[in-house]
């Protein structure tokens, strides 16, 4: 899959005009940052076994969230100084998120209730508690330095990337460096044996579960500093773009296999794919059915040599 | 034997030069052997002998790539296994492929239930479809209720109905792999009489197996096959366990049980009245350091729910657990697990590995947080871990990178001890350690077991083979309907009188 994305590349910096300037790059990379952040986390669900289609209700939630809390804290009714109130609604945002993720978690661990079935039902449920939490309006409480983390930039890398590549380091030392990490893949490969093994598989999937619903919430954020408001409309769709990251980049829909680089490849792909396009004045529309051709040639690639016996 | 491959058998199945080459390895290298019909013929080798190659030849799965295979005097060219079928060879295969919701009826006539005449042949013909089937099996003098779902079968039953869909296709050879891994003893013989009865009508039986104490009862010939050569066919007379085991392997490889072993006194684990509902009730024993207990009985006598009971797979009711005489609260795997309890379960491939990891990974499973340093760890540290335990076991595995489903059967289990070796117990509880491994493997088990109780560890052993556990075990318990009804000394008993005391009424 590496070798297709130079191959795009090189093609792109040929045939497209701007594609190949330090600029155009950086821009991909900071657009992919949103959804690359919980596409790392999604790779870590995927293995484990399990599935979460809440993610885009996730991200829309924990921004509007975080705006309300904003409002309500700086607002006249409190009244606190504002990197309180900020900070305050960053960690109800992640909190939110982390919780949501552990209730899938204990759901499945203690019900048996499929993460297939109650991430559908909270992308729904999410969805409507961002927008009775907005009515329907965006929420504009922020302060200029807000943006920050969705536009600024550090020694000229925008922001968004320097959180995009500080998370894809933390995951893939996590899931290739810790026994927590060689934990899922076991329970994503044979949840019974790694039970027999002694391995706290409910553990495993509580956390896992947590964790990318943490990483949604913490995107959410980046988001509403990128477009300074929080908005219930937001991240439509999101779920399936990450997914489809995570099974281009290589990881099986059964779980117990893939790699964190293979997710990372994954979303830099479909930047690249998307914002050449773009360069070489493709409609949006003949970019959605590309994108879905892709995804399908991709899990063939990966499946056809393991199919020849 | 012909060597310029003339017919030498009219009725039954015959080889001539037949061979079968893969990229690198010669699974099959020439063998020209013949199983008359009329006979039951015993197939045996160690594995990586080129047994299970032959028997997918013979299956029409896999083509050879050269040699002759002729059925009842004529060549026959198998292109697929429903090509073979069609061509009068049958084979049953080890894990039942029964349709679990359909009626034994329809799996007996799978693909070919038999349609009603007129309307363009769309609608199945029910009253036809069950008495072909009742037909069918009464051809076999067995009795059962065509209408059953398989599901509702015990796993004789639906064996039977395997034997009797093969049979439906009027066959001149039935194949059978391993047929009786999952029975019980009673089931078995009504196994070996239907077998002799159709051998009785001419057909060849070819019967492919591990357990050679089976052979006296069923066999009339005994083919070995050795490193892919046909070592050579003898009839059953001739057949001592020495001779086997010399025409498998080379060499004698049995062992002598060693006389150093002694139980310590002191009580690792205690079972006071344990119970579970439904699966064994008032267990009670006590379990010394580096002792190897071994527990008897037929199926379905709650051993394996017992072990499971006392890994904390499973919950129980009633009773408690003590180790190293203090109670046990609460078990679960991971708990039994920091107390010294090692379990390795009856079904090796779904419960005891990851198929899918590598071998690596497979040993390192249930050792995660020992090998890491404050959470973190790497390959490099996994595979010095993994490189002791494979030299300590000798097992045979030539990348611990690849997935551990590679391994054969005798090396996958060594993997399973590994893996729990790493864990430092100071109890082993063994489910059918043994089941499909050839007799080399087993010895280096027992071997392993051995050494265990004289570092001190103790050993739990669950068998269906009774010769095994007489030969390695300090003690034996008996288990019968869900409880221990006797306790015997291997030096005060035989087999029959065990095997007796285990079915007793």
């Amino acid at each position: 899959m590496a070798i297709v994305l130079l191959v795009l590349c090189a093609a792109l910096a040929v045939r497209a005009e701007g594609f190949f300037t330090v600029e155009n790059l950086l821009n991909v990379v900071r657009n992919v940052s949103m959804q690359g952040v919980i596409a790392f986390g999604m790779t870590m669900v995927i293995i484990s076994g399990e599935i979460d289609l809440s993610v885009g209700s996730a991200v829309a939630f924990s921004g509007c969230l975080a705006a309300w809390v904003t409002g309500f804290l700086a607002g006249p009714a409190v009244g606190l100084p504002m990197p309180w109130a900020i900070l305050a609604a960053v960690l109800a945002s992640l909190g939110a998120g982390l919780a949501v993720g552990s209730f899938t978690g204990f759901l499945r661990v203690r019900f048996r209730v499929p993460t297939f079935i109650t991430t559908l039902a909270w992308m729904t449920m999410l969805k409507g508690a961002a927008e009775l939490i907005t009515n329907g309006f965006p929420l504009m409480p922020f302060p200029a330095w807000y943006s920050f983390m969705g536009a600024g930039r550090l020694w000229g890398v925008p922001a968004p990337a320097i959180i995009f590549f500080a998370t894809f380091v933390v995951i893939q030392v996590l899931m290739g460096y810790t026994s927590f990490g060689r934990a899922i893949y076991a329970v994503g490969g044979n949840a019974e044996a790694a039970r027999l093994s002694g391995i706290n598989v409910g553990r495993v999937k509580v956390l896992v579960m947590g964790l990318v619903a943490g990483l949604a919430a913490m995107s959410g954020l980046m988001l509403s500093s990128q477009i300074m408001q929080g908005t219930a409309g937001t991240a439509k769709g999101w779920e399936l773009d990450v997914i489809a990251a995570v099974i281009i980049g290589g990881t099986s829909l059964m779980g117990g296999s893939g790699t964190v680089w293979g997710t990372l490849i994954g979303i830099v792909f479909m930047g690249v794919l998307a914002n050449g396009m773009t360069l070489l004045n493709i409609s949006e529309y003949w970019q959605h059915v590309v994108q879905g051709a892709l995804i399908l040639a991709a899990v063939l690639i990966n499946v056809a040599p393991s199919r020849k016996r | 034997m012909d060597k310029q491959g003339n017919v030498v058998t009219a009725h039954g199945l015959q080889t001539v030069d037949l061979g079968k080459e893969y990229p690198g390895t010669v699974a099959l290298d020439g063998v020209s052997v013949a199983f008359e019909g009329g006979q039951v013929h015993a197939l045996i080798g160690k594995n990586g002998a080129g047994k299970s190659t032959l028997v997918k030849i013979f299956a029409g799965a896999v083509p050879p790539t050269r040699g002759r295979i002729l059925v009842d005097g004529r060549d026959v060219v198998l292109r697929s296994p429903a090509d073979a079928f069609a061509k009068g060879i049958a084979t049953v295969y080890q894990e039942l492929s029964l349709v679990p919701e359909l009626t034994v009826a329809e799996n007996i006539l799978l693909g070919r239930l038999p349609r009603q005449a007129g309307l363009g042949g769309w609608i199945i013909d029910w009253p036809e479809v069950f008495a072909r089937a009742r037909a069918v099996l009464a051809n076999l003098q067995v009795d059962l209720d065509v209408r059953r779902p398989a599901a509702e079968l015990g796993v004789a039953e639906q064996q039977i109905v395997e034997i009797a869909k093969a049979m439906s296709f009027d066959p001149s050879v039935l194949m059978l792999d391993e047929p009786t891994s999952a029975l019980a003893q009673a089931e078995t013989s009504h196994l070996f009489a239907l077998l002799r009865n159709l051998a009785a009508r001419g057909v060849a039986i070819l019967y492919i197996t591990h357990r050679l104490q089976e052979l006296r009862r069923i066999a009339d010939t005994v083919t070995v096959l050795r490193d892919g050569r046909h070592v050579g066919t003898i009839a059953i007379a001739d057949a001592t366990p020495q001779r086997l085991v010399e025409m498998m392997f080379g060499e004698v490889v049995q062992k002598e049980r060693p006389s150093d072993l002694e139980a310590g006194d002191r009580p690792v684990l205690e079972v006071r009245r344990l119970g579970r509902r439904g699966s064994f009730h008032d267990v009670s024993f006590t379990l010394r350091g580096g002792e190897i207990l071994g527990i008897a009985g037929m199926l379905g006598s709650g051993r394996t729910e017992l072990l499971r009971a006392l890994f904390g797979a499973d919950p129980y009711d009633t009773g408690e657990i003590l180790i190293e005489g203090r109670p046990v609260r609460a078990a679960s795997p991971e708990r039994m697990k920091h107390l010294g309890v090692a379990f390795t379960p009856e079904n090796r491939q779904a419960q005891a590995l990851v198929q899918m990891l590598s071998t690596r990974a497979n040993v390192c499973l249930a050792s995660l947080d020992r090998i890491a340093r404050r959470g973190f760890l790497t390959r490099a540290r996994e595979r010095t871990v993994v490189g002791r335990l494979v030299e300590r076991l000798a097992i045979l595995a030539p990348d611990i990178e690849q997935p551990v489903s590679s391994l054969s059967g005798g090396n996958q289990q060594k993997v399973v001890v590994a893996k729990w070796l790493n864990t430092d117990p100071r109890v082993i509880l063994f489910d059918e350690p043994t089941r499909g491994i050839d007799v080399q493997a087993k010895q280096q088990i027992f071997q392993i077991m051995w050494d265990l109780g004289r570092q001190g560890i103790s050993c739990l052993f669950v068998s269906s083979e009774l010769e095994e556990l007489l030969e390695v075990c300090h003690r034996i318990l008996i288990m019968k309907k869900g409880t221990i009804v006797g306790e015997v000394r291997p030096e005060g008993v035989a087999v029959d009188e065990l095997l007796a005391r285990c079915m007793e009424v």
